[in-house]
């Protein structure tokens, strides 16, 4: 449960005077900061505008309440509020969601979107429905997930151009509910602890003849050897800075903090579902993955574990994705330029469709 | 005292245990140059395998090492043997001294130290013992001192610690369909390359303390395989004393995560072991490797496979003393014991490697009057009493020298570690409170001239209220059994908990006796239903009477007093709507005259030994009394209970 939340000063400050000098009457943007079960504190990293969708349109406007009106679709004119009604805001939720899912993507351990942030006038954020508000922060929580599926709020902060303040609101994803919720600024980015660490893995992963339904595709292979290693590490032991992390302690030393993570001997080797079948082929997933996570001041440390270890885990789901995104855009090049049908051709078909059993021959 | 020349031989073991087998052969004796002063007996074992077989005074070295290796507590080793047989005490003890230095090079590789050259003649009680200080005869010289230590235990565990480590291995193998001789060199290799892996530097080890005391967590340490010796220094004998200073983890000694204010002994290790718990982890984010991008590879097989796991589970327990330091402890004793157990379990999964498996699972034991506890490793494919099994465990039994009519090695002894409070049995939370082997303080019995016969050992008195269950009035059957059970685990047949109300009856709901409905009833159980679950809990079979009176009971007196005298169990007796324990009969076969010894299950009080006396809760009973009463109905059908005693391994 979120009580308090805290936003670095100087990020904060500097956002606000970036949206203040450039006149817009509105603009939504994602919330990076820090949320988790573990603190009822909640911490604002920085805020980043969406920019522009691929038409060229803002992701957020206003619209006008007078009836009939169209949506005035570039609402960059120095605002001119409708003479009655104040105007509403509408935000492109699948933008804003397709936003959130690339930036957290680029995202270290402890620092996740956390939500949206709202710059308009008093008038307007109020004249807004909050169901249109919570369906976009459900969306951005939908398309960038915390590793820690059951957590269920996000934050919603409003920046005000008239008068100038900030506001901040905890929405709770099942209701759509939204609470407010005390905001204070602070000096956070200066005193974030950083973990890093490298970790090394090996992962064997059998495929047997019979048993699977349907064709395995190399991504869903390689998809469960990564929830595999999820598993591994979830109950791995860490030490920091040499030191075996039992409790929530707080270290002495400075930051950055070395962690290693220590797993059953002999594990690395997976031992899948597999009894004795005949086997067509191994896949061997192995490599070094070096990952960061980021604790606010006085947070418990077992978080920043937790934090690292989720980090392993999705920066390898993220390679996998891009590489098989970047795949399958290759293919679909290949088939536009070239014409040639004929798409049983081995080299044709995009690999992460690969049938591995169409490979051994 | 024993002083630096090392003329004093002290036996801790009884010196029966020395004397036990009067066949002609060896017997080695074990001891702890490592942590106990020179020439400190702890036990002996009977060396088994000869080769040539007729000669027993040829060890048949590999096979008795095999053997040892497996059973043998690392910190512990071979100190000397004992010749049990006729000739020239020199001579015999030369060949003592000669077959131990060779046992030692066979089961540890171990070089030359003094060592006891014992001899013991097949008639007379009399060991002699010799001490030699090298290989040359010459140096062999009589020992003037022999000390038969009176508290053994104290010796031993005064200052000395367990450690524990258990590891699983599972090993992947692809073999190929059509190529399967390979399977066994492709198996054994992997299993070296895992041994040899145990020694990397990058594996680390996690060091805890017991489970027992969850509330001092900092104890546990993590040691990386690169601070230890990479090469166990065999010859070294010397203790490794931890430094005063704070220099790390390595130098911390095994007392920092041993209990100190337990005092450890053969009682408490049998109820709740308490080892320092070692797991072998290994170090996932070591910095040596070049940093390597991930790559997913697909090999596909070039000829038809199968994949078999090949499952290793260890369970390797070790002895030191509490000033070793916990590297050295590693390095010298844990890990070749993992490694050591590693191949044995090797030698016997890869013969049977493609047919079904053999399961094989390490465990532990104290059996009485051994000092220190030893390893056995069962295959459970078949059950306990399957032939092969049943053979090991004899073997096993003569080799310690144990009672071969007790069945003292059956996994449901093994020792248990760290057991936490929550799963308590009454037995471990309350043992020592309840009242033992009340009927040794009752009055006579009034019979002249009669032969008492009595049960053979200890037992709890088991009554209504007990333990704060109320079963007044239909319980006192279930009161009675609990009393058997105990009987069964104070003569060390059985180490289960006595079972309570609710667990009797869920036993017998499960074997189909009873409908499930049963459980949580007060219905009454008879002296059958009493056979089944004696059956089912303990493997106990039993006999049992019938009378159709109580009038007849006092015929089978003579039966009664066979029983004691040869069983020496326990007896229910359940007629009408009562079952009382039956402890002893006193019988004049000549007059006619007996009485029973009647433990009663129907008291409700306290365990307040007067009472119980003087209430009559335990005491002989005639059959009639002086005033013409009857304790037996007449009318009413009586069932006696005779449980056997299991003579068995």
């Amino acid at each position: 449960m979120v009580k308090t939340v805290i936003a670095d000063d100087n990020q904060s400050k500097s956002a606000e005077d970036r949206l203040f000098q450039h006149g817009i009457p509105a603009q939504v943007g994602l919330v990076i900061g820090q949320l988790n079960r573990s603190s009822d504190r909640g911490f604002v990293y920085d805020l980043i505008p969406t920019p522009p969708t691929d038409g060229g349109g803002p992701a957020c406007s206003l619209k006008s309440e007078a009836a009939g009106k169209d949506d005035k679709k570039k609402g960059s004119k120095s605002g001119k509020p409708s003479a009655e009604l104040p105007a509403s805001l509408v935000v492109d939720n699948d933008w804003v969601a397709e936003h959130a899912r690339q930036v957290s993507r680029m995202l270290l351990g402890g620092m996740n979107v956390v939500g949206i942030y709202l710059w308009a006038s008093e008038a307007t954020f109020k004249a807004t429905s909050p169901a249109v508000l919570s369906q976009a922060i459900k969306g951005v929580a939908q398309a960038a997930p915390f590793a820690d599926n059951e957590f269920e709020e996000r934050l919603l902060i409003h920046v005000s151009c008239s008068p100038r303040r900030w506001s901040c609101r905890v929405c709770t994803l099942a209701s759509g509910g939204l609470q407010p919720c005390d905001f204070k600024m602070g000096k956070l980015l200066a005193s974030l602890q950083a973990f890093r660490c490298t970790y090394n893995f090996e992962i064997r992963l059998p495929i047997p003849q019979s048993g699977i339904l349907g064709i395995i595709t190399f991504k869903d292979l390689i998809c469960r050897g990564i929830a595999n290693l999820a598993k591994d590490l979830q109950s791995a032991k860490a030490l920091i800075n040499g030191h075996l992390v039992t409790e929530n302690v707080h270290t002495s030393s400075e930051s950055p903090h070395d962690v290693q993570f220590l797993v059953p001997f002999n594990k690395h080797i997976s031992t899948e579902a597999c009894s004795s079948e005949e086997v067509v082929g191994l896949v061997v997933f192995s490599g070094a993955i070096c990952a960061f996570a980021y604790m606010g001041p006085r947070e418990p440390i077992l978080q920043a574990i937790s934090d690292l270890k989720s980090d392993i885990v999705s920066s390898l789901r993220s390679r996998l994705d891009i590489i098989t995104d970047e795949a399958e855009e290759e293919v679909a090049l290949s088939l536009d330029g070239g014409g040639v049908s004929g798409g049983d051709s081995l080299a044709e078909k995009s690999i992460h469709k690969l049938a591995l059993r169409e490979v051994r021959t | 005292m024993e002083g630096e020349t090392g003329r004093c031989v002290r036996v801790l073991c009884p010196k029966k245990s020395l004397l036990s087998s009067k066949n002609p052969g060896l017997r080695w004796l074990i001891g702890s140059p490592l942590f106990l002063p020179p020439f400190t007996v702890v036990s002996s074992f009977r060396c088994l395998h000869a080769l040539p077989d007729d000669d027993p005074y040829s060890p048949d070295f590999a096979k008795e090492a095999d053997e040892i290796r497996m059973l043998l507590l690392r910190g512990f080793n071979i100190i000397g043997a004992l010749f049990v047989g006729d000739g020239n005490w020199e001579k015999c003890a030369w060949k003592a001294v000669e077959a131990s230095s060779k046992m030692r090079k066979f089961l540890f590789g171990d070089g030359d130290c003094d060592l006891i050259g014992a001899v013991t003649d097949l008639i007379t009680d009399d060991i002699h013992f010799f001490v030699s200080h090298s290989t040359n005869v010459e140096s062999m010289e009589a020992v003037s001192t022999v000390v038969f230590e009176d508290n053994p235990e104290t010796y031993v565990w005064e200052k000395g610690c367990l450690l524990r480590c258990e590891l699983e291995l599972k090993l992947p193998v692809f073999v190929p369909l059509d190529k399967t001789s390979d399977v066994a060199e492709i198996v054994s290799s992997l299993v070296d390359e895992a041994a040899a892996k145990l020694r990397d530097p990058y594996v680390a080890y996690l060091v805890e303390g017991s489970n027992v005391d969850t509330d001092e967590l900092s104890r546990s340490i993590v040691l990386h395989g690169m601070e230890l010796d990479s090469k166990p220094d065999h010859s070294d004998s010397m203790l490794l004393k931890a430094s005063m200073k704070e220099s790390g983890a390595k130098d911390l000694a095994c007392s920092h995560f041993h209990l100190k204010d337990k005092n450890i002994s053969s009682s408490t290790i049998r109820e709740n072991a308490d080892a320092i718990q070692i797991a072998v982890l290994s170090n996932q984010s070591r910095n040596n490797c070049k940093s390597a991008v991930p790559v997913a590879e697909y090999f596909p097989a070039t000829e038809y496979a199968r994949n078999l796991n090949v499952n290793f589970k260890l369970d390797v327990l070790c002895y030191a003393s509490e000033d070793f330091t916990i590297a050295a402890a590693l390095s010298k004793l844990v890990i070749p014991g993992l490694i050591d157990q590693l191949n044995s379990i090797k030698k016997a999964v890869i013969p049977e490697l493609l047919s079904q498996q053999p399961q094989l699972c390490p465990y532990h034991f104290l059996p009485p009057e051994l000092l220190h506890p030893v390893t056995a490793i069962y295959d459970l494919r078949y059950g306990e009493t399957e032939m092969k099994q049943g053979e090991m465990r004899r073997s096993l039994h003569s080799r310690l020298g144990l009672p071969l009519d007790r069945p003292l090695l059956r996994i449901a002894n093994a020792l248990s570690f760290g057991m936490k409070n929550t799963k308590d049995t009454h037995s471990v939370k309350y043992g020592s409170s309840l009242l033992k082997n009340v009927h040794t303080e009752v009055p006579t019995s009034g019979v002249s001239g009669g032969i008492i016969s009595l049960i053979d050992g200890s037992y709890e008195y088991y009554h209504y209220l007990l333990y704060g269950f109320d079963d007044n009035g239909w319980g006192c059957a279930y009161r009675s059994l609990q009393t058997i059970i105990s009987w069964y685990r104070l003569q060390q047949y059985a180490s289960i908990g006595v079972p309570s109300h609710r667990e009797i009856q869920q036993a017998l709901v499960d074997m189909g006796d009873k409908e499930p409905s049963f459980v949580g009833s007060r219905e009454w159980i008879g002296a059958i239903e009493l056979s089944y679950v004696l059956d089912k809990l303990l493997g106990v079979s039993c006999k049992i009477i019938n009378v159709r009176s109580g009038e007849e009971l006092p015929e089978k007196c003579r039966e009664l007093s066979i029983h004691f005298q040869t069983q020496g169990t326990p007896v229910m007796i359940g007629g009408g709507v009562l079952a009382y324990t039956l402890l002893g009969v006193d019988y004049n076969q000549a007059s006619g005259d007996c009485a029973f010894l009647i433990l009663d299950p129907h008291y409700t009080g306290n365990d307040d030994l007067k009472k119980i006396v003087n209430g009559g809760w335990c005491g002989w009973k005639k059959a009639i009394d002086s005033k013409g009463r009857n304790f037996f109905l007449k009318d009413k059908f009586y069932n006696l209970l005779l449980p056997q005693r299991p003579n068995m391994v």
